[in-house]
């Protein structure tokens, strides 16, 4: 899904505000809007009731905005807001009309719009979301007692009055609580593209020798990128041995295992055989205990021996030639 | 269409050009069969360089030319899978256990002439 998006973003992007460009990220189409509402339960029935306070709510809406700041300013979390003036009074100004549209009974697309620029302006200013939280309970608490004054001598209809607003209320914290966390999939989901853009390179170190470090997590979309990658190589390379050196994968659960033996499978069927190497002793044990079959590879201690394996299989020698050594050593302090 | 089987010193070439049926892949592993002991071949190299899928008949056709060999005394190879195809096959976890694999007829023949031969399997 994500690259096809890319595409789109970019063109989106001219004639968007933030705001839009989110609502479109997160799907909040109309369905999705109405979809909420019921959610929440609100129904006609809590219209009249909302619309039965609309000039109340409207006449103190300098008096609610004014209690939510104060209670904001009230705690030492809520410093950051105030930090920047050109912030406070936006995050003014969208308070208010907030609190103007939450008592106009139209809860579409364009309230919604509305409340995800107030919260991503709350988000850039840091604040935290259980200072907004209690901020606008706060309000809402205000605004109940000056329904219940309404109300005075029919508590029960105040009382259900006061009720629909608070449907509402849920409405708009499920919006918000919804944004929060879709901004944090979006920080992990970047992370994960970062982890699969670190390449994971087929190197050649011998004639028809490969190696094949791999470093980091694994998951099945890697997965297949890794065995694509070495399977092209071994063509390329026309090799016929493949060290693979798992020392940089942290842990190896099933999963991981049987993307390991995928590999394996897959270049056999290629006429490479694979020496799997750098299986830690914690990553071996639980391997045991989970009970993960590894028998059909080829595994190797570490990397130098995955390596010397692989040269026996190919039929090097690899010999040390101590003259030359001494020849070296005899020469190198002259140079410096 | 059939299969050209190709006789090479001892060695028996099976180039598979096009998809098959299965009627004639069961065709072939019937040729063969037949030539590896008429033939007196040692050794028998089936190449699927051109091939873009091999699906799970193809692979147990395979596995059943593979061992008829064997028990007519000739080692089989199956050289040339392509990256695409051994990912494919690896996912839907088709196998060609106990069959020696190469990278092009080169290697095959390679293998079967006694190069190193770490890959066929040990019994």
């Amino acid at each position: 899904m994500a690259p096809l998006q890319r595409g789109r973003k970019v063109a989106d992007r001219a004639d968007q505000t933030p705001a839009q460009f989110l609502m479109r990220e997160m799907a909040l189409s109309e369905q999705n809007v109405e979809r909420r509402k019921r959610i929440v339960g609100l129904d006609a029935q809590d219209l009249v009731h909302i619309a039965s306070i609309k000039d109340l709510v409207c006449s103190r809406v300098e008096e609610h905005t004014r209690i939510f700041f104060d209670y904001v300013a009230a705690l030492d979390e809520g410093r950051p807001l105030f930090a920047d003036h050109a912030l406070m009074e936006r995050a003014r100004q969208l308070e208010k009309d907030r609190l103007i549209a939450t008592a106009q009974g139209e809860y579409g697309t364009a309230y919604v719009e509305q409340r995800l620029e107030l919260a991503m302006l709350y988000s850039k200013a840091g604040l935290p979301l259980r200072v907004f939280l209690a901020a606008f309970h706060h309000v809402i608490m205000s605004i109940g007692a000056t329904i219940m004054k309404q109300f005075e001598r029919t508590p029960l209809e105040g009382f259900q009055v006061f009720m629909s607003l608070k449907k509402v209320a849920f409405f708009d914290i499920g919006i918000g609580v919804d944004v929060i966390v879709f901004e944090r999939e979006r920080v992990i989901r970047r992370q994960q593209e970062a982890i699969r853009e670190l390449s994971t390179p087929v190197l050649q170190i011998r004639e028809k020798l490969l190696l094949l470090p791999i470093i980091g997590v694994i998951d099945s979309h890697r997965a297949r990128l890794i065995t694509e990658g070495l399977l092209k190589s071994i063509r390329a390379n026309r090799a016929k041995v493949v060290v693979m050196d798992v020392t940089g994968v942290a842990t190896i659960d099933s999963m991981v295992a049987n993307h390991l033996i995928q590999t394996v499978t897959a270049a056999k069927l290629m006429g490479a055989s694979v020496i799997v190497t750098g299986l830690s002793s914690d990553v071996a044990q639980s391997l045991v205990s989970l009970g993960i079959d590894l028998g059909k590879l080829d595994t190797v201690g570490d990397l130098q021996g995955g390596i010397e394996e692989a040269e026996l299989l190919l039929g090097y020698r690899v010999v040390s030639d101590s003259a030359r050594v001494r020849r070296h050593q005899s020469l190198s302090p002259e140079a410096e | 269409m059939s299969v050209p089987i190709l006789k090479q010193g001892d060695v028996l070439i099976a180039s598979i050009q096009v998809a098959l049926s299965d009627r004639e892949l069961v065709e072939l592993r019937d040729q063969l069969a037949d030539r590896v002991g008429r033939l007196r071949a040692r050794g028998v190299i089936i190449d699927v360089t051109e091939l873009d899928v091999l699906d799970s008949f193809a692979a147990r056709m395979l596995r059943g030319i593979a061992y008829t060999a064997k028990l007519r005394g000739a080692k089989t190879v199956v050289a040339g899978i392509q990256p695409e195809v051994a990912l494919a096959m690896v996912q839907l976890g088709l196998s060609l256990d106990g069959i020696a694999t190469a990278l092009d007829l080169e290697e095959g023949l390679v293998l079967l002439r006694g190069g190193s031969d770490e890959r066929v399997p040990r019994d």
